[in-house]
């Protein structure tokens, strides 16, 4: 409707029409029996004459309504109404001091779609675009709308802006594509860095969404929160790893020819665990053990573990303590930085030997193996119920239909599947040394020198996940398959550390990142357990 | 021959079968020329005056060869002590001692793992380890006692231990098992009061040959005349701690059908404490019962409270009763009081497995009812109050328990045996 008061559209009345009858105009428009109710016209041919006739609307009363079909009184946006600010907020801003920014509101743009989200403060500004904000369920926003159908009326966002920004006071303005605007003043709250990307990780997981939850937390980052959050996440690890805490439990004049490295992570009885069942094996002696611990409040139980299996056990130990979970990829290659031997073991503080020959076996086999086979090898896994956990891992992918999230396009995400998964524990096609598209990192034998031309594990992923695939990956790119040799360990799968909400939104965004970066080669070649790549001809059971 | 015993406490800080065995042992192996025992028994909250500043191992009561080991932020679910100044000072102590054998009576409050330590800082010592029940095994006090349903448990596993106690996962007992196994790796012979524990340690996958079998052996007071009673032998016992698995209850409810029968010809003496270690529905049960006892006119009252006893009281307390009653519930190892009430020549009524089921012949020496079973234990003590001859009859099919001289003398059998598989593997 035409706002009588704004002066705009002003024509010249045509004549009016003689059969114009004043109640069947307002039982046929509304609008205008509100407006004139209201005062805003002295009649409803005044309005006619006015706005109605030149919106093209409906005067005359239709005899013989047809029955069950809409008809059309007026042009189409011809009489819309003006648009109104639906309802909606800002709820959440958090910066943290190296400038990481979180948003999180809601808005009901089910007509009126959301255009961007800005937020103004003394100081700087910034406007997140709607197709960078993550889109979530809001349940509590869906009940003061009257929802009663799942609906992504929930938006967060996330940027790092690199630098240091000062908080207080915020204008936040959600503006929709009508350029309707929601305004809310906002008190910003001020966190830690760790604390911010834990809180951004929490909400990434704890979010409800309207499809399958750990497909659409991976997918509904894909657009900008997903490569600020590894930006924000890489400057976090850097940090953390520069200051180490380095103690060494040795015994004087050992050369050890492998180094077990061990990322601890909530439980420090996974050390003693793994000194007591590796040191009844023969050739112990051989292997060095260093443990880096990603959790602080570890570290005097870890320095007592330590002290008490260099009596008990005898074998060397290296304790790594960090301040700060720098994650899995990067306390490995720090625990590679200050390994002595020429052969490298990446190993979960969950796994131990299934039989009593592993040490000097996994030797053997490293010395006497073509290198082809030995630069990079994974082992048989086996769960404690006694059937087989891992005999490699092929890749696949997930296709989610994108109308879930209102989106056009279909998303697609690589998941990781093991060969062999809960297969009866002697399966002579599964245990086949061979080469195979990646090994789980839980044990990741390494020739030194390679792992070091690798450049290590990527320290993009968040904690930890898709780090181990990505550097087999790189390896088979580099020529290099990694193969699985027949060295069964039993592995406890997530019983040597703990898990909380926070590792399932790194999990989400971990996976979003391998799919950007692999999806292309792996769909060209790698897919599937028996996949096309020349290199891996052999590696399906 | 010097021998390094250790104990799981000391039996006159905290009362309670293995630390009495094991000074038993002290003192016998003291009496033997050319042995020389040192005792290492632990200590921990139970005993805050015996802590000292900054020490782990102090001496004891000024009594010469007696330490005790203060221990501390004891971690029971993996049985270990996360204390390397208390490691190093034990393994101090090894150097200076420098035993020709370590005897484990006990781990707890030291740790499993000081096996394998005591084995790294004496190479050449004969470790011997007795099991006084299944710590080893099982993680709900080594009761093998099922919680899902209180039967008996035949046969740990990983699932099976993950019922009992859920708040750990089956993997954890998976790792369990394998830390165990991995410290009793250390041990060249294991010894056990009963037989049929070797059974069960050889289907949990320690080897059968490493096992001897060296009954509990105690010096025991003079011997008082045979009996006080009147010739009725309606006067029934109970000894020992008042914890869930010695099973007071089913005595007490036993105690109940009887009357409830019209059967009050008789007399039931409870001797005991620790009821605070009783979980509190037991405790709750046994207090509201001995309440509702004492509340009633004397001439009716059929349970009689005498709270615990010491050594020196036991042939009194015997001479107040006609049986001893053990209604255990559990597997119950060897039982002590069965000793003890043969040694004061009284037949016993106990529950059917485990040690009494082993040491106790039914009607020969004694009585067996249904582990558990109120009713079948009241048909037995009305059977034992009121047929003629069959207390004389099964008193006098009792055996002398083991004295303690019989127990040293397989002890020191058990070490020579240690040193014959250490030469053998040696070999």
């Amino acid at each position: 409707m035409s706002d009588a008061t704004t002066g705009k559209a002003k024509k010249t009345p045509p004549a009016p029409l003689p059969e114009f009858d004043e109640e069947t105009y307002l039982r046929l428009n509304p609008d205008v029996l509100v407006a004139v109710a209201e005062g805003k016209f002295r009649s409803a041919r005044e309005h006619y004459e006015h706005y109605g006739r030149a919106e093209g609307r409906l005067a005359v009363a239709l005899r013989d309504l047809p029955r069950d079909r809409v008809i059309v009184t007026a042009r189409p946006g011809g009489a819309a109404e003006a648009p109104h600010a639906p309802a909606g907020a800002v709820d959440t801003i958090k910066l943290s001091s190296a400038g990481g920014l979180f948003v999180a509101g809601w808005i009901n743009d089910s007509l009126d779609r959301l255009d961007t989200v800005e937020l103004y403060v003394a100081g700087w500004s910034i406007a997140f675009s709607a197709s960078g904000l993550a889109r979530v369920r809001r349940p509590d926003a869906e009940t003061v709308v009257g929802l009663h159908l799942p609906c992504a009326l929930g938006f967060w966002g996330f940027v790092y802006a690199g630098q240091r920004l000062p908080a207080g006071k915020c204008n936040a303005v959600i503006r929709l594509k009508s350029g309707v605007e929601l305004i809310t003043i906002v008190n910003i709250e001020f966190l830690d860095d760790l604390e911010l990307r834990g809180t951004v990780l929490h909400h990434l997981a704890a979010a409800h969404y309207p499809g399958p939850a750990s497909f659409n937390a991976a997918s509904s980052i894909s657009q900008t929160i997903g490569t600020q959050l590894v930006d924000f996440s890489q400057m976090l690890t850097r940090k953390v790893v520069s200051a180490p805490y380095v103690e060494r439990f040795h015994q004087d004049g050992r050369a050890p020819k492998a180094s077990v490295i061990t990322c601890l992570y909530g439980k420090p009885d996974f050390l003693t665990l793994q000194q007591a069942l590796f040191a009844g094996q023969a050739g112990a002696e051989d292997y060095e053990f260093i443990y880096v611990c990603n959790s602080q409040n570890l570290a005097e139980a870890l320095l007592k573990e330590a002290a008490i299996a260099r009596l008990v056990y005898g074998l060397d130990i290296t304790l790594i303590l960090l301040g700060a979970n720098a994650g899995l990829a990067a306390a490995n290659n720090l625990g590679a930085a200050h390994a002595r031997a020429k052969r490298l073991i990446f190993m979960n503080p969950d796994v131990f030997p299934k039989d009593a020959a592993f040490a000097s076996r996994h030797l053997a086999l490293s010395e006497d193996l073509p290198a082809a086979q030995t630069d990079i090898f994974g082992a048989a896994l086996y769960y404690d119920d006694g059937s087989l956990m891992h005999a490699g891992m092929y890749f696949e992918t997930e296709t989610m239909p994108g109308f879930t999230l209102g989106k056009k396009e279909d998303a697609c995400l690589l998941c990781l599947e093991h060969y062999g998964k809960g297969a009866p524990p002697k399966d002579v096609a599964l245990l086949r040394p061979r080469a195979v598209p990646a090994v789980s990192g839980a044990f990741i034998s390494m020739n030194r020198a390679w792992f070091e031309e690798l450049e290590g594990f990527s320290q993009d992923y968040i904690f930890g996940q898709y780090e181990d695939a990505d550097l087999c990956l790189r390896s088979l790119e580099a020529g290099r398959p990694a193969w699985l040799l027949s060295l069964p360990l039993y592995h406890l799968e997530g019983a040597g550390s703990v898990r909380h909400k926070v590792h399932e939104g790194a999990a989400a965004v971990n996976r979003w990142l391998f799919t950007q970066n692999w999806l292309e080669p792996v769909s060209a070649a790698l897919l599937g357990p028996n996949p096309a790549h020349p290199a891996l001809a052999e590696a399906a059971p | 021959m010097k021998v390094l015993l250790i104990a799981m406490y000391h039996p006159e800080l905290v009362r309670g079968g293995s630390q009495l065995v094991a000074y038993e042992l002290f003192h016998g192996l003291r009496e033997v020329p050319g042995i020389e025992p040192v005792l290492l028994c632990s200590a921990d909250s139970n005993s805050p005056a015996m802590f000292k500043n900054g020490a782990c191992i102090t001496g004891f009561d000024q009594r010469e060869n007696e330490f005790l080991f203060l221990s501390q932020d004891y971690d029971c679910v993996w049985q270990k002590l996360p204390l390397p100044g208390h490691a190093e000072a034990f393994a101090e102590f090894l150097r200076r001692i420098d035993p020709d054998v370590v005897h484990f009576q006990h781990f707890l409050a030291y740790g499993i793992d000081y096996l394998t330590l005591t084995r790294k800082v004496l190479p050449r010592a004969r470790i011997v380890f007795t099991a006084h029940e299944f710590l080893t095994i099982c993680a709900a006090d080594g009761h093998m006692l099922r919680k899902t349903d209180g039967s008996l448990c035949e046969q740990a596993s990983q699932v099976r231990c993950h019922q009992c106690l859920p708040a750990l996962s089956p993997e954890m007992f998976f790792l369990r098992e394998r830390w165990m196994k991995a410290h009793l790796g250390a041990v060249d012979i294991f010894t056990v009061p009963s037989r049929f524990m070797i059974d069960v340690y050889a289907r949990w996958g320690l080897a059968a040959e490493k096992f001897l079998h060296v009954p509990n052996g105690l010096n025991m007071p003079p011997l008082p005349a045979r009996s006080s009673g009147t010739g009725r032998r309606n006067r029934f016992g109970f000894f020992g701690q008042m914890v869930d698995v010695k099973g007071l209850p089913v005595l007490l409810e036993a105690v109940n059908m009887l009357r409830a029968e019209g059967f009050e010809d008789f007399t039931v003496e409870i001797n005991g404490e620790n009821i605070n270690f009783a979980s509190p529905e037991r405790r709750r049960e046994i207090e509201a019962f001995l309440a509702e006892e004492e509340a009633r006119p004397v001439a009716e009252r059929r349970v009689i409270f005498n709270g615990g006893y010491h050594h020196g009281q036991i042939g009194a307390r015997m001479a107040r009763v006609d049986w001893v009653v053990v209604p255990s519930t559990w597997w119950e190892i060897f039982c002590l009081v069965i000793s003890e009430a043969w040694h004061f020549g009284r037949p016993v009524i106990a529950s059917n497995k485990g040690g009494p089921a082993e040491r106790i012949t039914d009607g020969k020496d004694g009585l067996l009812f249904e582990l558990g079973d109120a009713r079948a234990l009241a048909g037995t003590m009305r059977r034992a109050a009121t047929e003629t001859k069959l207390w004389d009859k099964l008193a006098d099919g009792i055996t002398p328990p083991t004295p303690r001289e019989a127990m040293v003398q397989g002890y020191l059998a058990a070490y020579e045996e240690a040193a014959a598989k250490q030469k053998l593997a040696a070999e």
